[in-house]
């Protein structure tokens, strides 16, 4: 990210040297071949006719997107929608809080907080979701918490609220990183500031600390958002596979489906959203960063 | 332009195949063989007397399912000599040319296969595979949470008496087999009518489930959370039968089905001579035995059963059901244009 912008800030100042532009060849390269190139064939397959044995024959068909007109396929896209903006602002709000308390301890000791946030991170996902199967499952603590007041028998899986607590704990550090290192960065003095002037705590996060940590959010929001709709295994593992996910929509389409063309136009109805939900948060940070600079014009 | 590029690569990689195969010929057998296979189908015993008897050292990558392995050959240039695809993948590499026939000339000790396995309907005169393991789908059950009551058809499955304790395999093939069973018809049915009927009692039934689940259901019924799952035969079903005392394994009296995994040579593959030899010697007796001793899967070698040491096994249903029963159960075949119905009505189940 800050490669990138210093890039950009370079570009202004100077025209780049040929020297650079030869340095830059490997890393181009690579992105070609293994970012825009596949996803090319990704997009050249979605219009693609399908053969009996899951193959892809030259055809160019507009059926595969037309096909998911279906409301079979769009109640699968809503559902994985709703579950994503609802796991984004879950995992907003605590991760805001979270970063909120790191960034309010000592320095020396956030290091260590922000370990604490990782280390669960050190295994395997898969070995992480199966654990979440042994704590909410009827054998787990929570169920034995219940059975203390006489609730026997309760398992919390399979259900949504499984799923929703699996994805928020899968996203969690996603959410809290970006907002961390955008919170770290505002003055402390700023804050002492409001409150001196009488802001309430309330007041202090709304009119000064979630204003200037916002283009963090933003990013947190986006980081958490997009990944989410991939999802396939919490969905099955945690919510008894009842209700899938686009992810799962776009595996049982390329494999048991064997049907590649119609599984690379879910991906690009996917693709298409993802972009469009990034484009939205450029416009709110531009939007939110010229505000800004015309407020500080005024104010001065 | 694009055919063009592909027959020129295609030249190129066949003459480079030709040149390996050339000195490959000239410097003797191979001593290197590639196998793509189902986790722990073959035991690594089996592979590892394999390499101390012909010094050919085995290089073993797996699969968890079919259509991963079916794309990964698909893809080309795979390099895998042995590939164990389960029936109807078999047909379906068939239709992809992704096969070698087999020279049956070059194989021996075939005739010691089981009977229903001589001559299967996905592969008739085993022209591309040598069955190797074989299983069923049938039923799951917890005794101590269906009230000691017995379960023996697939109406259980559907019956509003266990609602929210029923688990089905996620997975469209096999949910058919229970739905086309139930309302009697054949596992491997190709017609239209038949399928939607099918599709209509699984949609009825999605409200009683517990939920999909083909990676963990055993666990689910051994601890209760689950009464009844629909369940696939096997290793990990097999431990958890022999475990807990209260869970059975059951064909269901509608026939339930068969599956099975065989040995194939992939086309174009770089060590024939040495495929040929590990298919020979996997279909000696005390061999194919290991298959279950080590395994803990039924052999689809008939002389093999000798060789197994815990001869419990040959009457443990998960393993290996009783002769009627496998009589009874239908292959499941690839169900070639017929797929579209499963595929749209199993689309129309999930969303429901």
């Amino acid at each position: 990210m800050t490669a990138t912008t210093r890039a950009i800030h370079l570009g202004r100042q100077e025209k780049p040297k040929r020297g650079s532009l030869l340095l830059l060849i490997p890393g181009i390269a690579s992105v070609v071949l293994l970012g825009v190139l596949p996803l090319f064939i990704v997009a050249r397959n979605s219009f693609a006719v399908a053969d009996d044995y899951g193959g892809i024959t030259d055809g160019l068909t507009l059926e595969n997107y037309t096909k998911l007109l279906d409301p079979v396929y769009s109640k699968t896209l809503l559902f994985s929608l709703g579950l994503g903006l609802l796991n984004t602002v879950v995992c907003l709000v605590i991760g805001y809080l979270t970063s909120y308390y790191i960034v309010s301890r000592p320095t020396n000791r956030q290091g260590f907080l922000l370990l604490l946030v990782i280390i669960p991170f050190w295994t395997d996902f898969l070995v992480r979701t199966f654990a979440w199967i042994t704590i909410l499952g009827s054998g787990g603590p929570i169920a034995g918490i219940l059975g203390i007041f006489g609730i026997a028998g309760f398992s919390v899986i399979p259900s949504n609220l499984a799923v929703i607590l699996g994805l928020l704990y899968s996203f969690l550090p996603t959410a809290i990183f970006p907002i961390y290192a955008s919170m770290r960065s505002i003055d402390p003095s700023l804050k002492e500031a409001a409150t001196d002037l009488g802001a309430s705590w309330w007041g202090v996060h709304r009119r000064v600390i979630l204003p200037l940590s916002s283009p963090g959010i933003l990013g947190a929001a986006l980081l958490t958002f997009i990944p989410t709709m991939g999802v396939f295994v919490i969905p099955v593992l945690l919510g008894g596979g009842k209700d899938p996910l686009v992810g799962n929509l776009i595996v049982t389409l390329y494999t048991e489906f064997r049907n590649q063309p119609m599984g690379a136009a879910v991906s690009m109805v996917l693709l298409v959203l993802m972009l469009a939900s990034m484009a939205l948060v450029g416009l709110a940070l531009k939007r939110s960063s010229t505000k800004r600079s015309s407020t500080k014009k005024t104010e001065a | 332009m694009k055919k063009l590029i592909v027959a020129s690569v295609g030249v190129v990689a066949a003459l480079a195949l030709s040149s390996c195969s050339g000195t490959g010929g000239d410097a003797g057998p191979s001593t290197e063989l590639n196998v793509y296979a189902w986790a722990d189908e073959i035991p690594q015993t089996v592979f590892d007397a394999f390499t101390e008897e012909t010094g050919i050292a085995v290089n073993v990558d797996n699969f968890d399912s079919n259509e991963t392995m079916i794309s990964k050959l698909a893809a080309g240039n795979s390099g895998y000599d042995i590939v164990e695809p389960s029936q109807y993948a078999v047909q379906q590499l068939v239709g992809q040319e992704l096969l070698e026939p087999l020279d049956k000339s070059k194989i021996e000790g075939i005739d010691n296969l089981a009977p229903k396995f001589a001559d299967p309907s996905y592969d008739p005169g085993l022209e591309y595979s040598v069955p190797w393991v074989w299983g069923t789908t049938g039923l799951l059950y917890n005794a101590a949470c269906t009230g000691g009551e017995e379960i023996t058809s697939w109406t259980s499955l559907f019956d509003p008496k266990w609602k929210g304790k029923i688990n089905m395999l996620d997975n469209m093939l096999a949910a058919y087999i229970a739905g086309l069973q139930v309302n009697g018809y054949g596992a491997d049915s190709t017609d239209e009518a038949e399928i939607a009927k099918a599709t209509e009692s699984l949609i009825e039934q999605k409200p009683l489930l517990s939920g999909y689940n083909s990676t963990n259901y055993g666990e689910l019924v051994a601890s209760g959370d689950v009464c009844i799952s629909e369940a696939w035969g096997g290793t990990s079903t097999a431990k958890i039968v022999e475990q807990n005392p209260d869970v059975h394994y059951v064909l269901p009296e509608e026939g339930g089905s068969l599956w099975v995994d065989g040995l194939s040579i992939a086309k174009g593959a770089p060590h024939q001579d040495a495929a040929y030899e590990f298919i020979n010697f996997l279909l000696r007796p005390e061999i194919a035995a290991m298959a279950t001793n080590d395994g803990g899967l039924a052999s689809a070698n008939a002389a093999a059963q000798e060789h197994v040491t815990d001869q419990g096994l040959l009457s443990n249903a998960a393993v290996y059901a009783s002769d009627e029963q496998v009589a009874n159960a239908d292959f499941i075949v690839d169900p070639g244009k017929a797929m579209r119905f499963y595929q749209d009505g199993w689309t129309r189940v999930k969303a429901s």
